[in-house]
């Protein structure tokens, strides 16, 4: 019986990755048809094959990892990086939208009135709900690393709390959130301010449902013992995705809600 | 340089170097002309004063400005749209 003579992680061949880029294309196309051909068949499907394969994509890998082993310590290093540099192409992705946002709001144009807001654009009160936000997300940056100490101390109970609460306060922003969408008095068609604001906050909020499903999926890995005290590189990954999401926030709510205002 | 402004209205060819403006892009300089002219004329007309004293804006918006603009900002007053604070 032949082994390797390494610690790496060789994969069996996979079709996920072919039936991921397959929902690219349906997704994509999808967007074609329901923007200029009023039909949702394409889109749906995309969406339905992508999540299919990121179901079972990332069921693979921890079959792989916490099932059959194949997670050395030299393959978890290779997953760090591999999420490192994922949140650091988010970075980029939203600085783009910061970007877009100062480009017109420190030079507000004549059409605007000149001015930031611009004439006729009544912004939310930083000091309401956009602060209560903040502290939502600050507290759930707490809970998590309460969750993470608990792990590391295997502390069962304490780790499915702390975690818990984590969940339901990403819950809460999206709720907070959602009803603050239904309170502005602006629309996303509302000059470069509306665009500005729903681009950059729109796509905030989408990362943290994206977010807030990771460490659901956490949750329910640790019911089923999958992590370790020592090893549990997917609650971590999931952990570093929440603070980046919550500093991105925090730079939201300090450009657009305060400033901006 | 401390001219009278009188005479600098007098002698007046076209806009001169105004150092709040220093680029290229001159954009800034003649919205923030056309709107000091409007305001200043809108103050002067409520406290029953010499609207002449607005007279220097009036000329450098009028060299600065392209006519479109002026025409469309004019259209927007009248029609109460106009998105500057006057």
């Amino acid at each position: 019986m032949t082994h390797q003579m390494h610690a790496y992680h060789m994969v069996n061949p996979s079709p996920w990755p072919l039936t991921g880029a397959l929902s690219a294309l349906l997704m994509t196309s999808g967007l074609i048809m329901w923007f200029h051909f009023n039909s949702l068949m394409l889109l749906i499907l995309g969406l339905a094959t992508n999540t299919l394969t990121m179901y079972q994509w990332w069921r693979d890998i921890i079959r792989e990892g916490t099932f059959q082993g194949h997670h050395t310590p030299i393959v978890q290093k290779g997953l760090r990086y591999g999420m490192i540099l994922f949140i650091i192409s988010e970075v980029f992705f939203f600085a783009g939208f910061f970007w877009a946002f100062y480009h017109s709001s420190l030079a507000p144009t004549p059409e605007l009135g000149g001015c930031w807001p611009p004439t006729g654009i009544y912004p939310l009160n930083p000091m309401e709900v956009p602060l209560l936000n903040t502290s939502v997300l600050l507290a759930s940056g707490v809970s998590i690393t309460w969750a993470h100490h608990s792990l590391l101390e295997g502390n069962r109970k304490q780790m499915l709390q702390a975690l818990s609460i984590t969940i339901m306060l990403g819950i809460y922003f999206t709720l907070l959130q959602m009803s603050e969408y239904f309170e502005t008095s602006f629309t996303i068609s509302d000059s470069v301010y509306g665009s500005t604001f729903f681009m950059a906050t729109g796509f905030h909020g989408l990362h943290v449902i994206i977010g807030s499903t990771f460490l659901t999926i956490c949750f329910f890995r640790q019911l089923k013992f999958h992590f370790t005290s020592n090893h549990h590189f997917g609650f971590e990954a999931a952990a570093w995705y929440w603070h980046f999401v919550d500093v991105v926030w925090l730079f939201l709510y300090v450009s657009i809600y305060w400033w901006g205002s | 340089m401390a001219e009278d402004i009188k005479t600098k209205i007098r002698n007046y060819k076209t806009a001169p170097f105004d150092s709040c403006f220093p680029n290229q892009n001159h954009t800034r300089n003649c919205w923030q002309n056309y709107l000091d002219f409007h305001r200043c004329e809108k103050a002067m007309t409520a406290k029953g004063g010499n609207v002449s004293v607005c007279e220097w804006y009036w000329r450098v918006y009028k060299s600065l400005c392209p006519i479109f603009w002026v025409s469309t900002w004019d259209d927007h007053q009248a029609e109460g749209t106009f998105p500057g604070k006057i």
